[in-house]
């Protein structure tokens, strides 16, 4: 048989349990035990009424909170978009296993002119091909190429793309150039990013049947440079820089978000 | 797994789409910041998805995606955000049995936001899941893979504290000083 205790030893005892009785996660006969002490104690069904007030009040105060409108329709676009990833699977693969024979063959019979391809030939290791994508058109567009690199160019199309990374950079980097650009046969999306005498791209490509970086975001010194690069939205997104590599990878992590969010409204 | 037969899109987005909205309040308030939560539900809804096979059909299809997602926010923490570092030790069950100060009797919902952001990230984590989403403290210690007693405390003391940040307004306001009358909100 219960014994119902009066006193602060009883409430103390009740209090304790007040939080679990108002979520229903007491035994029965501790639930009972709660009801029958709030029956006889003011003070107890007071602090009862307080903490229930309380939780009512954050279930409000949260399930308030507005869900953007076209969130749905994202994660609906995506979900798709990678079922038909998933079903395409087997057809992918072996196209991507010929890719990679082939970008092999020809990367063994090319000839390596011009610094550029001298800087491209030091990068090494499994993910040098991937990386490399990207670090191409860094040298032919932004390194090697002769622009004025005072003046701001940005085409329209890239200028939703130059607002989102803008608001991610801090603000002693300035983009100076926004625009798409072809390298080695290859289309980019590139944004020039400057500090100083620092130079900084930004480049978006679609993948191709056989690249991939695993979903993981990699970073390599080569030459002078750090290639950071991972994937997104089926594009292959490389922000490199003649910036050290913490600097570069800090930056690449602010600057990811906008690109993600660019790719989700754009990529298809 | 390469012959796996693959989900069907249909039958996920009945079962899964009908808790976005849930998911994502939840995010936005453990994360802080809406643009980072929209990406974080869409990368749940892309692991929930791939997984989806391994989801048998008639259980609890919310609990399974809300799993999914603290799992999603850990990575994403990790991987883009300096992890907020929770000092307090979870070892004992803190108890909860002092009375709490005096709460304004009206307090708008985002002074609630603000006391509820207020909370470390494993407190305001385990406050959501129980007294928002009102998941059971089971169902949380299965989300959160820690111990049922790990949960209650985190609880006991996520509760706690948004109550103290409370009584902190309604001292403010002027409430609970020597009989003082207070101010309603």
């Amino acid at each position: 048989m219960n014994v119902i205790q009066f006193g602060d030893a009883a409430c103390g005892k009740v209090r304790g349990y007040l939080d679990s009785y108002l979520g229903n996660e007491l035994l029965v006969e501790t639930n009972h035990e709660v009801l029958r002490h709030l029956e006889s104690c003011p003070q107890c069904a007071a602090e009862l009424n307080t903490r229930a007030r309380v939780r009512t009040g954050l279930q409000a105060a949260v399930r308030g909170t507005p869900v953007p409108d076209g969130l749905e329709a994202r994660v609906q676009r995506v979900v798709r978009a990678q079922s038909r990833r998933t079903r395409a699977g087997l057809y992918t693969m072996a196209v991507a296993a010929m890719v990679i024979i082939g970008l092999a063959i020809v990367s063994l019979t090319r000839a390596k002119p011009g610094p550029e391809e001298a800087i491209l030939s030091k990068a090494s290791g499994r993910l040098a091909l991937v990386l490399n994508v990207g670090l191409r058109d860094h040298l032919h567009c932004a390194v090697f190429r002769k622009y004025d690199k005072a003046a701001v160019q940005l085409s329209p199309e890239i200028a939703e793309l130059a607002r989102l990374v803008k608001a991610r950079l801090p603000g002693d980097f300035r983009i100076i150039q926004g625009h798409h650009c072809t390298a080695a046969g290859r289309q980019y999306v590139h944004l020039i990013v400057t500090r100083g005498d620092k130079l900084l791209s930004l480049l978006l490509t679609r993948k191709r049947s056989g690249e991939s970086l695993s979903g993981g975001v990699y970073q390599e010194g080569v030459d002078r440079f750090q290639v950071m690069g991972f994937e997104s939205h089926d594009y292959l997104v490389y922000v490199i820089s003649d910036l050290d590599a913490q600097q570069n990878l800090q930056l690449a992590t602010n600057i990811a978000p906008a690109v993600r969010e660019y790719l989700a409204a754009h990529a298809g | 797994m390469l012959f796996s037969k693959p989900p069907q899109t249909d039958e996920f987005e009945k079962a899964a789409l009908p808790h976005l909205k849930e998911l994502y309040r939840v995010a936005a308030r453990l994360l802080g910041d809406t643009t980072r939560a929209e990406d974080v539900v869409q990368e749940t809804y892309l692991q929930a998805w791939k997984s989806f096979d391994r989801f048998a059909p008639g259980t609890n299809c919310r609990a399974w995606l809300f799993k999914i997602l603290i799992n999603t926010i850990h990575h994403y923490r990790r991987k883009w955000l300096n992890p907020r570092l929770v000092a307090d030790s979870e070892e004992t069950l803190e108890q909860t049995a002092a009375p709490t100060p005096p709460i304004p009797e009206h307090i708008t919902e985002e002074e609630i936001l603000r006391a509820l952001d207020r909370l470390p990230a494993d407190y305001r984590t385990a406050v959501l899941l129980a007294d928002v989403e009102e998941f059971s403290y089971k169902e949380i210690a299965g989300m959160l893979n820690v111990p049922i007693g790990t949960v209650m405390s985190r609880l006991s003391r996520g509760r706690k504290m948004l109550r103290e940040q409370l009584s902190e307004l309604a001292r403010s306001y002027g409430i609970g000083r020597g009989g003082e009358e207070g101010r309603s909100a």
